[in-house]
């Protein structure tokens, strides 16, 4: 073979490698869910299986808005603080717990406590700093339309809403069978949009960028 | 189905005649729209920024001589002359009257900012620093501007926001009074009204019937939504011989 045409042909791989790495992180990017999505480890292995999950797969079945107190009254969902968790945790101590790492890791919990520090937790939903969303308005219109209601099948009750509570699968998934929470959304403006338009919600720029 | 709001058009006015130059609506809008400082160093190169100035000048001749001053903001044009050189769309009238930046959207071409004939929009130079103090202190419902973008001017629509969703979580309409931009909440004399001309409640309305109404720069067509109450001054009027 010609030294010209194997340099070409080499030339022409090394160039198909780079464009498919390029093509290969863009519709990452594009169609995938943002960096960091994936269900980070946190500083205590909290498991929303055992405080959200059904009472028949075994969990306490609190409903979201017992410890997100925030997210149906403001802007934030907020996560408890340290003392809201004692409020139960000061009594369940986890010893004799079936579960062999409940009794470390609530004893993480309790040690912050006694120190009065707070847990880092790490942010698993996060939207950029120029997007301003606010919980309790969604949460309000997904109470009085359960039909645009995704990813779980809410309990309508009799005069045709739904709790508070049902309305978070919709944005966060199946929270409650997660036991360590992943972001299920992309969350992207495409998303935001897309449902806006749906619900004929305001999609002028201002209403969510300033 | 999301109820429709009734429809809106904001607008200010500003009256001459009260303001003293006492720059509290200066202060209060750096404060409410995390605008950083403005070194002395940023004011030698021209690279200031300040969504809303008092302008000072001077009239008559030495030695009678007076201060005068005008607040001076984004005028909101009806017919912006910002907008149509944007090439990225960034910057927008929508359907409250309000001429609108898209921060995520500019990419810093400063087109607007030279065909603005009121030098209302600003260029982020650099990246916004405040001191270490203030690391808590900024506002959480406006964005901090990176370097590169335009800004300018919102007319506080966080806080239109906010009105409209406190309303909206008490299941009525926004009413006028419910909220104030933050110049014209931190005016001592009450110079700046702003309001919703759609609402024949509002409290505009009586600044707008004003005799004494002007607009910045009318000759250019802009149609600003900041309408302009002229200064009141008996002894000048008679030292040119008005009475």
């Amino acid at each position: 073979m010609p030294k010209a045409l194997s340099r070409l042909l080499i030339g022409a791989l090394v160039g198909l490698v780079v464009l498919g790495v390029i093509v290969f992180f863009v519709g990452n990017a594009w169609f995938g869910l943002p960096v960091g999505a994936q269900g980070p480890e946190q500083p205590i292995a909290f498991p929303h299986t055992v405080h959200a999950g059904s009472v028949e797969s075994g969990g306490l079945g609190l409903d979201c808005t017992f410890c997100h107190r925030n997210v149906d009254k403001g802007a934030a969902a907020t996560v408890p603080s340290v003392q809201q968790c004692m409020f139960c945790h000061s009594k369940v101590t986890g010893e004799g717990s079936t579960s062999p790492t409940a009794l470390a890791e609530i004893t993480k919990l309790r040690t912050a406590a006694e120190q009065g520090e707070p847990i880092s937790w790490v942010r698993v939903h996060r939207l950029p700093d120029h997007v301003q969303f606010v919980h309790d308005v969604h949460i309000r219109y997904l109470m009085e339309s359960p039909d645009v209601i995704v990813n779980s099948t809410p309990a309508i009750r009799q005069d045709g809403t739904v709790d508070a509570a049902q309305t978070c699968s919709t944005c966060h998934g199946q929270v409650a069978t997660m036991a360590k929470v992943k972001q299920v959304r992309a969350l992207k403006m495409g998303d935001c949009v897309d449902c806006h338009r749906a619900n004929n919600a305001p999609t002028d720029c201002a209403a969510c960028h300033y | 189905m999301v109820s429709t709001p009734r429809e809106r058009k904001w607008q200010m006015v500003v009256d001459v005649d009260r303001c003293t130059g006492c720059q509290a609506c200066v202060v209060a809008c750096q404060a409410e729209n995390n605008i950083p400082f403005n070194s002395e160093s940023h004011f030698k190169q021209g690279r200031t920024f300040s969504w809303i100035r008092i302008e000072r000048y001077w009239e008559g001749e030495f030695p009678d001589v007076k201060a005068r001053f005008l607040p001076f903001l984004c005028q909101h044009c009806d017919n912006a002359p910002c907008e149509p050189v944007c090439p990225v769309f960034a910057t927008y009238h929508n359907n409250e009257g309000l001429n609108v930046q898209v921060y995520n959207r500019c990419v810093g071409t400063r087109f607007c900012q030279n065909n603005c004939p009121y030098h209302a929009r600003f260029f982020n130079y650099w990246e916004p620093v405040w001191p270490v103090q203030m690391r808590n202190s900024l506002n959480p419902d406006v964005t901090v501007r990176g370097r590169g973008i335009m800004e300018k001017c919102t007319f506080c629509v966080q806080r239109i926001r906010r009105a409209e969703l406190d309303a909206k979580r008490q299941e009525r309409e926004v009413r006028d009074g419910d909220f104030q931009p933050a110049c014209a909440q931190a005016c001592p004399t009450s110079a700046l009204v702003f309001g919703d001309v759609k609402d024949p409640q509002s409290r505009i309305h009586e600044g707008l019937a004003n005799k004494r109404r002007f607009r910045l720069r009318e000759e250019l067509g802009t149609e600003p939504n900041v309408v302009y109450l002229s200064k009141v001054d008996s002894e000048a009027k008679e030292a040119a011989g008005h009475a």
